[in-house]
């Protein structure tokens, strides 16, 4: 496994805001919702974070791995994709659909 | 690699002589030196100095380690190599090397306290809006939608007096 990427796995992210807080470079932002959900036989609805969006600033990240080390939900992972080299710095900033593991799109 | 390391810890006192019969004894690859803030160790904000030497064919080194305040005599008369890993120590770290030179490898002369210490603050944590201050219901310039109550978290290396937006 090539340690080039960072992939979100969408489905496992929880919005709990961890990786967001530890990175040291502050190059991922994280914007949610959340949703009260009522369970059958529930006595009150229970809140449920709704990730909204998702993004690393790949002009910041150092590759340092602490946000995958952190996660407790293993959203986070390494993988063999790369940040596109681009004169762009907007171009860099990438979001929940270019985050997406190899593979899956 | 080296087959073999070992470690020695010994006084600021005994830096040099220490270096010094390391070379005799064959340990004349000089690989680094570097510092490593102590601030949480030991609460003096020492800081520890690390040289890492090595013999010809690399089968064995060693690292030796001394805990400093501010200054330590400078080994560059004894490996001239020394010198440029000094200068980025005492840039970095705030340890002054007596005898050796202090000239900065990156930084401007008079650019304030060494960026390496945990004791220094980093001004642009200070000015950048951190992106962990965001909640389910807080956005990141603290905004709030929804009913949020939760007290807004402060980013690590931000003193609480100091002012973050
Ligand atoms: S690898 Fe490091 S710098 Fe990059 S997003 Fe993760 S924690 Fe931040
Ligand atoms: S630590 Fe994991 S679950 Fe939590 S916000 Fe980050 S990616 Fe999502």
């Amino acid at each position: 496994m090539k340690h080039s990427f960072i992939a979100l796995i969408e489905d496992k992210c929880t919005s709990c805001m961890l990786c967001v807080r530890e990175c040291p470079a502050w190059c991922i932002h994280l914007d949610s919702h959340t949703v009260d959900v009522t369970e059958e036989g529930a006595r009150r609805p229970r809140k449920v974070n709704v990730l909204d969006s998702f993004e690393i600033d790949y002009s910041l990240c150092m590759y340092c791995g602490v946000c995958i080390d952190v996660c407790p939900f293993d959203a986070l992972a390494w993988d063999e994709h790369r940040a596109l080299v681009t004169n762009n710095r907007e171009d860099m900033l990438l979001g929940i659909e270019e985050l997406g593991p190899s593979g899956s799109s | 690699m080296p087959r073999s390391s070992t470690w020695e810890k010994v006084e600021p006192a005994d830096w040099r002589s220490t270096i010094e019969e390391l070379r005799e004894k064959g340990f004349i690859f000089f690989d680094f030196l570097t510092g490593v803030d102590q601030e949480n160790v030991d609460g003096n904000n020492a800081c520890e100095v690390v040289a890492h030497l090595a013999t010809k064919d690399l089968s064995n080194s060693h690292f030796v380690t001394t805990q400093v305040l501010d200054e330590l005599p400078s080994i560059t008369d004894l490996i001239p190599a020394a010198q440029w890993y000094e200068r980025e120590c005492t840039e970095m770290f705030g340890v002054k090397f007596i005898g050796g030179s202090a000239k900065p490898l990156l930084r401007h002369e008079n650019l304030g306290r060494p960026p390496l210490r945990k004791s220094t603050v980093l001004a642009a944590r200070v000015l950048t809006p951190w992106p962990g201050a965001a909640e389910p219901e807080i956005k990141e310039d603290g905004r709030k939608v929804g009913n949020a109550s939760r007290r807004r978290q402060r980013p690590p290396g931000v003193p609480d007096n100091w002012l973050q937006t």
